[in-house]
C-alpha cells in the first residue's frame, strides 16, 4: 500500500512539473496555430478560437527562406558535427583518464578553460583562418568548427562519465591480452551508451541551434541552415509572429525527435549486469 | 517585402537579369559584412544599410557618383557622400509623422485631431475617460526605436528641426536647459498618465486597433499593417515644423561579382518608372519630387497630402544619424525613462556621457 | 637488454596516448586556441595595433556599464555587467542543478517518462532567438502567463511587464534561463543515474534505509562526477549568457540586464571597438580560469 502511494506521488509530481514546464511552449504553439489578434490577451483566451496550419505551410514553402531546405541543410551539418566530436572526444577522454601521462592534468585544465571562450570574439580570426583554407561557405568548415567547439565539453563530460565505470572489467580484458584500442571500442564504449546518448542529444541540439557560427561562415541562400532562416522570415518592419513561431516549431521538431529516440539508451544497470 | 517584390519583378523584366531578394536584419548584416569584406567577399550585389554604417565602410563601396548625377535634382534627399563621392543612394522614404488614430473611433466618440497643445492635452483627457480605454496612448517597443521616435517628435516640435540637427552634430548637449525643459515640461508629465508601458509594437497595433488605446505613434509603414488602412488618420504634434523621415541607403560592395548589373538595378529603382512601381504598393513614400500623390493607395495619399504642410518631412532620425553603440544606448535609456520618469536627469547625463566624440 | 625494453614500452605508451588525443588536440589548437590567443593579444592593443598594456581593461572596468555600485544594494539594477553576471550565478545555479536532479530522479520511475523528459528538454532545443522572445512574452503584461498569475493572486506590482522595469527584468531573464537550461542537468543526471548499480539500493533497503536516505547517501555521492560537470558547465553558461538577453531585453531597460557577453558584442559590432571587446572577452575567460582551477582541484581530490 505504501509503495502504491509513493508511486502515485512520484507520478503526480512528475506530471505536475511537466505540465507547468510545457506552458511557455504552448504559447508558441498557439501563436503558430491561431491568428495574433486572438492572442493579445494571452493564449489561454478561448472566446474566439480559430486554428489553421497556414503558418506552417507558409514557413515550409517561404519564397526567400523555405524551412524545408533549411532543415535538410541543418541535418547535413549537424549529423557529422555530432558523430565526429563524440568519437574524437571519447578517445581523448579515455586517454586523459587511463593513461599516466605527465602533462595530463594541466592539459585537461586548458581544455576546460577553452569552454569559456565566447564565440563572438573569435569570429573574425576564425573566419580569416577558414578563408585561407578555402572553407568558407562550405559545410566542411562549419562542421570542423562545431566539432572543435564541442570537444572541450564532450571530453570533459565523457572523462567524468568513464571515471564512474568500474576498472575491473577493463583490467580483466587487459589481462586477457586486449589492446587499449580494443578495450576502448569493445568494452568502454558500449558500457557508456547512456553517457554517449546524452552527449549526442546535447551536441546535436547545440549544433542544430547554432546561429552565430552559421551566420559567419555560410551565406549562400541555398545553403542557409534552419536557424538562419528564422530571422529572415521577418520583414523589414513587419514581424509575422505566426510564421515565425511556426518556423521555430518546425526547427525544434528535429532535435526533440532525436532526443526522444535516444531515450532508449538510458538503460539502467547496464553496469551491474555486465559485472555479473 | 511583398511591397518590394513587384519592383524587382519589373526590374527583371526590363533589364533581363534574374534578381534574388534576401532579407537580413541590419544588425545581423553589421556582423556578417565586416569579416566578409575583409575576405573580399560580399553576400549581395546591392545592399541596404544604415547611412552611418556605409559612411564608415565607404572603402568597401563602389563609387556611384555618375549614377547619381543623372537624377540628382529630382530628390528630396541627399545621397551619402564622403569627400564629394557618392557611396550610397537613397531609395524610398519612410516618415514618422505622428500619432495615428482610427477615424471610426474618433467619429464614435466625437473627437477631433488637435490644433494646439492645449487641445492635445484635452484630447488625451477625453480619450482616457472613455470606458474600455486603458491609457490614451499605447507605447510601442521592440529593440526600442519606437520609444525613441516619440521622444524625437517632441524634440523637433518644441525645439525645431534645428535642435535635432544640433543634437546629432553634438553642438547641443542633452543636459542643455532647452532640451531638459522639453523633456521635463512636455514629455515627462504625460508619461505615467497617458502613455502605456512599452509594449512589443506589433502587439501594440492589435491592442490599439482593438480600441483599448486611442493613439499610437508609429511610422508610415503602419498603413501596410492594419486591417483597414482607409480607417487611418494621423496628426503631428501641434506646431511641428518637421518630422523624422529617412530612407534606406543602397550601396554596391566592391567585391560584388555583378557590379554593372547592380548599377543598372539601382538606376532602375531610383528612376521615375521604378519608383512609381514601388509607390503604388504603399507603405513608403517616394523620395522623388516628380511622383504625383495619385499613384499612392488612399491611406498613403492622405499622409502625403498631410505632410505637404510640414516644412521638413525629412529630418534625420537622431539615433540612426549618430549610430554606433549610442543608438542602442539611446533606445535603452528612453525605455528606462518611460517607466522611471524621475530618473530624467541621470538619463540625460548618460546620453551626454556616452555621446561619441568625433 | 632490460633498459631497451623499458624505453620501448614508454614510447609505445606515449604513442598510444598521442594517437588517442591527437585529433582532439589538433582541432582544438587550430580552431579554438589560435583564434583565442589572437583575441587576447588584441585586448592589449589599441585600434591601430599599437601596444597599450592594460589600458583597455582599465577603461572597461571604469565604465559604468561594467561596474555601477552606486545603488547596490538595495537599489534596483543597473549595477553593471560584472555584478549582473555575478548575481545570476547564485540564483540560477542551485535552481538548475537542483531541479535537474529532482526531475531526473522522478522521471526515472514515472509513467510516460520519455514524453515528460522531452517536454523538459524542449527548453534546450528552443533556438535562442526564440528563447528570448518566449521569455519576453511569458512576462508580458498583456499576453504573459506569469503576469496573469500574479494578477490573479493579487501581486499586481508583478503584473506589469517584467522586462519593462529595471527591478524585474533581470529576475525574469534568470527564471527564463532556468526553464531553458534545466533540461541540460536533467539529461546528464539521467545518464549518471544509469551507472549506479541497483544492488546498492537493494542492499541499503535490506539495511532498512528509506527512499530519502537512499537518495542522500547513495544517489547524490555517486553522482558527484556528473554534478561537477553540470556545475562547471552551468556556471560557464551563466557567464557567457548572450542570446536570450539579446532578444528579450537587449541589455535594458537602462542597462539593467547588461551582461558581459552582450557588452562585448556591443563593443565589437556596434561601437566597432574591437580591442575593448577583446578585453571583455579576456576578462570573461579569466573568470572561467577560476572555475576551471576549482574544478580540476576538486577532481584531483576526489580520486
Amino acid at each position: 500500500m505504501r509503495r502504491w502511494g509513493r508511486e502515485l506521488l512520484i507520478n503526480a509530481l512528475a506530471w505536475g512539473i511537466g505540465l507547468a514546464w510545457i506552458v511557455p511552449f504552448l504559447g508558441i504553439l498557439m501563436s503558430a496555430l491561431r491568428p495574433q489578434s486572438e492572442l493579445i490577451h494571452g493564449w489561454w483566451q478561448f472566446s474566439s478560437f480559430t486554428i489553421s496550419l497556414d503558418n506552417f505551410v507558409k514557413a515550409w514553402n517561404h519564397p526567400t527562406a523555405p524551412m524545408s531546405q533549411g532543415i535538410c541543410n541543418s541535418l547535413l551539418v549537424v549529423i557529422p558535427s555530432t558523430i565526429l566530436p563524440l568519437f574524437i572526444g571519447a578517445m581523448a577522454a579515455y586517454a586523459m583518464l587511463r593513461f599516466p601521462f605527465p602533462l595530463r592534468d594541466p592539459l585537461f585544465l586548458v581544455i576546460v578553460l577553452l569552454m569559456a571562450i565566447p564565440q563572438q570574439m573569435v569570429a573574425v580570426p576564425l573566419f580569416r583562418f577558414l578563408r585561407d583554407l578555402g572553407l568558407i561557405n562550405h559545410y566542411a568548415g562549419l562542421i570542423l568548427v562545431h566539432t572543435a567547439w564541442a570537444l572541450p565539453w564532450v571530453t570533459l563530460f565523457l572523462r567524468n562519465y568513464f571515471s564512474t565505470l568500474p576498472r575491473e572489467i577493463e583490467e580483466a580484458a587487459s589481462l586477457d591480452g586486449a589492446s587499449r584500442f580494443q578495450i576502448f571500442t569493445r568494452i568502454v564504449l558500449p558500457l557508456s551508451l547512456p553517457g554517449l546518448a546524452s552527449a549526442a542529444a546535447l551536441q546535436l541540439t547545440w549544433a542544430w541551434n547554432d546561429f552565430f557560427m552559421a551566420l559567419i561562415l555560410i551565406y549562400d541562400p541555398e545553403k542557409l541552415v534552419a536557424t538562419q532562416r528564422i530571422p529572415l522570415l521577418r520583414g523589414q518592419y513587419h514581424i509575422d509572429w505566426g510564421v515565425l513561431t511556426a518556423a521555430s516549431i518546425l526547427t525544434m521538431s528535429v532535435p526533440i525527435l532525436v532526443f526522444a529516440l535516444l531515450q532508449r539508451y538510458y538503460i539502467r544497470g547496464l553496469i551491474g549486469w555486465t559485472l555479473k | 517585402m511583398d511591397q518590394f517584390l513587384p519592383v524587382l519583378k519589373a526590374a527583371e523584366e526590363k533589364l533581363g537579369v534574374k534578381i534574388q531578394y534576401r532579407i537580413y536584419r541590419a544588425e545581423d548584416l553589421s556582423q556578417v559584412l565586416p569579416p566578409q569584406f575583409e575576405a573580399k567577399q560580399a553576400p549581395g550585389d546591392v545592399i541596404f544599410m544604415w547611412e552611418w554604417w556605409v559612411r564608415e565602410n565607404k572603402d568597401h563601396a563602389v563609387d556611384l557618383t555618375d549614377l547619381w548625377q543623372k537624377e540628382a535634382n529630382q530628390f528630396v534627399l541627399q545621397p551619402t557622400t564622403v569627400d564629394g563621392r557618392v557611396y550610397a543612394v537613397p531609395y524610398v522614404l519612410w516618415v514618422k509623422p505622428g500619432f495615428w488614430y482610427k477615424k471610426s473611433f474618433f467619429q464614435k466618440h466625437n473627437l477631433q485631431p488637435p490644433t494646439t497643445w492645449e487641445e492635445f492635452l484635452a484630447l488625451l483627457d477625453k480619450i482616457s475617460a472613455i470606458p474600455g480605454i486603458k491609457k490614451a496612448i499605447i507605447t510601442g517597443d521592440g529593440v526600442g526605436w519606437p520609444v525613441g521616435d516619440i521622444v524625437e517628435h517632441f524634440l523637433i516640435t518644441f525645439g525645431g528641426p534645428e535642435l535635432q540637427q544640433n543634437l546629432i552634430a553634438g553642438k547641443v548637449r542633452f543636459t542643455d536647459p532647452q532640451v531638459r525643459s522639453i523633456f521635463a515640461e512636455r514629455l515627462v508629465p504625460l508619461l505615467g498618465k497617458y502613455f502605456s508601458d512599452p509594449v512589443e509594437w506589433t502587439q501594440a497595433i492589435d491592442l490599439w486597433w482593438n480600441e483599448e488605446y486611442g493613439l499610437f505613434f508609429m511610422g508610415n509603414w503602419l498603413t501596410g499593417m492594419v486591417k483597414d488602412p482607409n480607417d487611418l488618420g494621423v496628426f503631428t504634434l501641434p506646431g511641428a515644423r518637421g518630422v523624422v523621415g529617412g530612407t534606406d541607403w543602397a550601396f554596391i560592395p566592391k567585391y560584388s561579382e555583378n557590379v554593372e548589373a547592380a548599377k543598372q538595378l539601382i538606376a532602375f529603382m531610383i528612376s521615375k518608372e521604378g519608383m512609381e512601381v514601388r509607390a503604388k504598393q504603399g507603405g513608403k513614400l517616394a523620395s522623388r519630387k516628380d511622383i504625383s500623390p495619385d499613384v499612392y493607395p488612399p491611406a498613403d495619399r492622405a499622409l502625403a497630402e498631410a505632410l505637404a504642410k510640414v516644412e521638413q518631412p525629412t529630418v534625420p532620425d537622431l539615433d540612426d544619424a549618430v549610430g554606433g553603440d549610442w543608438q542602442r544606448l539611446f533606445w535603452d535609456q528612453m525605455k528606462l525613462l518611460w517607466v522611471r520618469p524621475q530618473a530624467l536627469d541621470s538619463v540625460l547625463r548618460q546620453l551626454d556621457a556616452k555621446f561619441p566624440t568625433k | 637488454m632490460r633498459l631497451h625494453r623499458v624505453r620501448w614500452e614508454r614510447i609505445r605508451r606515449w604513442g598510444a596516448f598521442l594517437a588517442f588525443t591527437a585529433p582532439a588536440l589538433a582541432l582544438i589548437s587550430l580552431l579554438i586556441v589560435l583564434p583565442a590567443m589572437q583575441t587576447v593579444a588584441l585586448s592589449f592593443t589599441d585600434k591601430r595595433g599599437a601596444f597599450v598594456g592594460l589600458r583597455n581593461f582599465i577603461e572597461v572596468l571604469s565604465d559604468s556599464d561594467t561596474l555601477n555600485l552606486t545603488g547596490f544594494p538595495p537599489g534596483p539594477p543597473p549595477w553593471g555587467s560584472l555584478v549582473h553576471n555575478a548575481v545570476w550565478i547564485p540564483l540560477h545555479l542551485p535552481l538548475t542543478v537542483g531541479l535537474g536532479l529532482i526531475l531526473a530522479v522522478l522521471l526515472e520511475r514515472a509513467r510516460g517518462a520519455t514524453f515528460l523528459k522531452s517536454v523538459i528538454f524542449l527548453g534546450m532545443v528552443t533556438p535562442m532567438i526564440v528563447g528570448g522572445v518566449i521569455i519576453r512574452f511569458l512576462f508580458d503584461e498583456n499576453a504573459g502567463v506569469v503576469t496573469a498569475i500574479m494578477r490573479a493572486v493579487g501581486l499586481t506590482a508583478l503584473g506589469r511587464s517584467w522586462t519593462a522595469y529595471p527591478e524585474t527584468a533581470l529576475p525574469a531573464l534568470i527564471l527564463g534561463s532556468v526553464w531553458l537550461w534545466a533540461g541540460f542537468s536533467m539529461i546528464l543526471y539521467s545518464a549518471g543515474l544509469a551507472t549506479i548499480p541497483r544492488d546498492y539500493y537493494e542492499a541499503a533497503a535490506v539495511d532498512g534505509a528509506g527512499p530519502l536516505q537512499q537518495f542522500w547517501y547513495i544517489t547524490v555521492p555517486s553522482l558527484r562526477p556528473v554534478t561537477m560537470v553540470i556545475v562547471a558547465m552551468t556556471i560557464l553558461w551563466e557567464l557567457k549568457i548572450f542570446d536570450i538577453v539579446y532578444t528579450a531585453t537587449l541589455g535594458g531597460p537602462g542597462g539593467a540586464t547588461m551582461v558581459l557577453a552582450l557588452q562585448m558584442y556591443f563593443y565589437a559590432f556596434r561601437a566597432l571597438e574591437f580591442p575593448r571587446a577583446a578585453a571583455v572577452a579576456t576578462m570573461l575567460s579569466l573568470f572561467t580560469l577560476i572555475v576551471g582551477l576549482w574544478f580540476v582541484r576538486t577532481l584531483r581530490s576526489s580520486e
